[in-house]
């Protein structure tokens, strides 16, 4: 009898399982299907194009590794890749200072405090091609807010986004114009810290510092290293104050990488080469990324220590 | 009993995506190696070209006549302003190219070579009014193939606001080839325009150059028509005629780079390439502002004069030893897929046909057959009327006949590739970094591999 029963009730389980089961694939279909046609299937298919010589107009011959081979001597891939990790380095670790520290800012009991969110936030929102237009007069050599505020100061003015030098680190400077992402997951991430531990500290007679370097800190790095991955992958793909500001010039001082990319692609056609230089990218961001996963596991602390 | 739901494991699930993704790559890789698939249907022409949105209302309105004027077609215009061989190269690797397009000369010549389009040169007798254009109009990759002839006629020309010349007590520059300055007449009167915020001209003493409120002139960047018109006025060029020599460095070529530097960074008579920013105000604006007294840019400026009540002038550009000017336009190609071949020729001679399109008319274009130049009857046609000036007959109509010269875009093989590579150092000339010769020097060895010679150039006479 008791086993009857229990054979009935797992048999109506499982029914119900199966049920759900089919449901679940079903209402997961759409995304999986997009990820397949639209992501996989291009990637794929990218892939086949790599190994082949395919200028537009002219039909595909496959050409195995040549492509691969070309992009080793082609001296405007390493600078591409060169102007890129600048571009990096300089970028990232600058927008996650500035971020983290209007987050902190903005994480203070003040008056306006909503208010005064959204106006951090706010130029995140303008879109990229205006910020960009916006930046070259903010960059204007003689009649530029930069300039004027040199000249105001006494200082000696630059050429900015015009000079060979000061292109790319011009181009970093901008780019902490976009610190409202970062900032907005900094102020969740200084959110989530347990008020007891602050409060212990203070009890034990920790300064803001101390209490800054031993709670909030350890507490921030999850957040840190998300924004430092994000951060690291979208810069690794900046195009636009290349395609609307520059041009890539000058002397092929601010040449992105999917800049390059798109000009081998689209202007002069040729897909088969463009389709390598993704692919490089596309190894080359994953070498990263997971140097820097394993790098976390010694700096990235965790509440729960199974949680990484 | 074995479970009665699906449980994929990791192997099942990749494998299932494996599948997936050949599914969806297979249509894309199937297109690739077929024939074309769609064009413009029989009765439909599509027309792609880019322009302002002054040209773009011409040029609509040029198709709708067309198709009023021809039964059993239809016409689509394909108007891309912006991005246009992006958009190109995704509709031929589409196979949905549209029936006749403006070429820039790179794209021209590789779909050319690549075949993608009807070699005109098979139609010239057929239509004979492919025939007796200027001869620096044609897009030739063989003798006997033809890519392409251009939209229309340009030239470069010295362009300056009247009232600036007025103002200093100078005499504008000539209109006549002949008499066209020599580059030391012209530095010496660009001198005498620069004013700086006092008043003061770059040839006076106490001259501020760091606070100048009007340039003398602007010539542009050393690898641009304008200089390319200078260089060959010198006797130089920028690659030999057969396409296998660079000629970047020559002592001509070096001189005349020279010389356009030294304009901005050695006499302070023109703005900087910096000064000019990359997205600097039309010609028209910088005369009319006087930003700028003279400025060298193409004829097709005259649309924006003539509408503007600036007081312009047109002269001709200044000479070293013989005058010389660039004529060049982008190409006008039909795509060889395209359904109805005679239809397209007949749109093809209609889409730049002076009688046909105002564009002539209202200053933008030129018109590409000898006897438009020749012919008083036909130059008034065209000529006579409010946008075109008094000078235009001898500064542009004659200049264009006896004066031009093709630019070596039109000529010289594998220019996208050679381009790319010496853009971005000349740049260095243009930013006053580097002399000329030390540029020219280092570019000339590099480009050498790229050099594969020119195309044949056809014979029509």
């Amino acid at each position: 009898m008791s086993a009857e029963v229990t054979a009935r009730t797992r048999r109506r389980l499982s029914g119900l399982g199966r049920v759900e089961q089919r449901w679940g694939w079903f209402f997961a279909l759409p995304a999986i299907a997009g990820f397949l046609i639209f992501t996989i299937g291009p990637m794929i298919a990218s892939g086949v194009f790599s190994l082949t010589d395919w200028t537009i107009g002219l039909s595909p011959r496959f050409i195995g590794g040549r492509n691969y081979h070309t992009l080793i001597h082609d001296h405007l891939f390493w600078k591409s890749l060169t102007v890129t990790a600048y571009y990096t380095i300089g970028s990232v670790p600058l927008v996650l200072i500035v971020g983290f520290a209007i987050a902190m800012l903005l994480n203070q009991k003040i008056k306006g405090l909503s208010f005064w969110r959204t106006v951090y936030f706010l130029p995140t929102l303008v879109p990229a091609i205006a910020s960009a237009v916006l930046w070259i007069w903010i960059f204007n050599p003689d009649f530029g807010l930069l300039n004027a505020l040199l000249r105001g100061a006494g200082l000696p003015t630059s050429q900015w986004i015009y000079s060979e030098r000061a292109a790319i680190p011009s181009l970093i400077l901008m780019s902490t114009w976009g610190f409202g992402n970062a900032m907005v997951i900094f102020l969740a991430g200084l959110q989530g810290i347990p008020r007891q531990l602050l409060e212990a500290a203070s009890i034990d007679g920790a300064g803001t510092w101390a209490r800054f370097r031993s709670v909030t800190l350890p507490f921030m790095t999850p957040t840190i290293f998300y924004n430092l991955v994000t951060g690291v992958i979208a810069t690794f793909q900046v195009f636009n104050q290349a395609y609307v500001m520059t041009q890539g010039g000058p002397n092929n001082a601010t040449l992105f990488y999917i800049y390059y990319l798109y000009t081998k692609a689209f202007t002069q056609g040729q897909m088969g080469y463009a389709a390598a230089l993704a692919w490089v990218l596309f190894v080359i961001v994953l070498i990263v990324t997971l140097l820097l996963f394993r790098n976390a596991r010694s700096w990235v602390y965790y509440e729960m220590g199974d949680a990484r | 009993m074995s479970s009665p739901t699906w449980r994929p494991n990791r192997r099942e699930l990749l494998r299932f995506a494996g599948l997936g993704a050949a599914a969806a790559a297979v249509p894309g890789l199937a297109a690739c190696g077929g024939e074309s698939v769609t064009g413009g249907s029989t009765s439909e022409l599509q027309f792609m070209y880019w322009g302002s949105s002054f040209e773009k209302t011409a040029i609509e309105a040029m198709l709708t006549s067309f198709q009023d004027s021809h039964k059993n077609v239809t016409t689509k215009p394909l108007y891309t302003p912006d991005d246009y061989t992006t958009k190109l190269n995704t509709l031929v690797a589409s196979h949905r190219a549209p029936d006749l397009a403006y070429l820039g000369a790179p794209d021209c010549f590789r779909f050319g070579t690549a075949g993608n389009l009807l070699n005109l040169y098979d139609y010239i007798d057929k239509y004979p009014g492919l025939k007796d254009r200027l001869p620096y109009t044609y897009f030739w990759y063989g003798e006997d193939k033809l890519a392409g002839i251009q939209t229309a006629n340009e030239v470069q020309l010295l362009w300056y606001n009247r009232t600036a010349f007025k103002d200093a007590g100078l005499d504008v520059p000539p209109a006549d080839a002949a008499k066209a300055w020599t580059w030391d007449t012209f530095v010496e009167m660009a001198h005498k325009l620069t004013l700086d915020q006092n008043g003061k001209s770059a040839d006076q003493s106490g001259f501020d150059p760091t606070k100048i409120r009007q340039f003398g002139c602007s010539i542009g960047t050393v690898l641009g028509l304008n200089a390319e018109a200078l260089v060959r006025s010198n006797g130089g060029s920028f690659f030999s005629e057969d396409g296998t020599q660079c000629a970047l460095d020559s002592a001509a070529t070096v001189k005349v780079f020279q010389d356009i530097a030294d304009l901005a960074y050695k006499y302070h008579v023109a703005p900087t390439t910096t000064q000019l920013g990359n997205n600097a105000p039309t010609t028209t604006v910088q005369l009319k502002t006087r930003r700028i007294a003279m400025v060298a840019d193409g004829q097709w400026d005259l649309l924006d004069m003539a509408q503007s009540d600036l007081d312009f002038g047109m002269g001709v550009l200044p000479r070293y030893t013989k005058p010389v000017t660039i004529g060049q336009g982008g190409a006008t190609s039909i795509f060889s897929q395209t359904k109805n071949k005679d239809m397209a020729l007949e749109l093809y001679l209609y889409h730049n046909d002076p009688a046909k399109v105002k564009l002539f008319s209202d200053g933008l274009w030129m018109p590409l057959e000898k006897k438009y130049y020749t012919d008083p009857k036909l130059i008034d046609l065209w000529t006579k009327n409010k946008a075109h000036p008094a000078e235009f007959k001898s500064a542009v109509i004659d200049y264009a006949l006896n004066n031009a010269v093709a630019t070596w875009t039109q000529s010289i093989k594998n220019s996208a590739a050679i381009s790319e590579l010496i853009t971005p150092p000349l740049q260095q000339v243009d930013n006053g970094k580097k002399t000329a010769a030390e540029v020219c020097k280092s570019v000339s060895q590099k480009v050498q591999p790229l050099l594969k010679g020119s195309y044949p150039q056809g014979d029509l006479s």
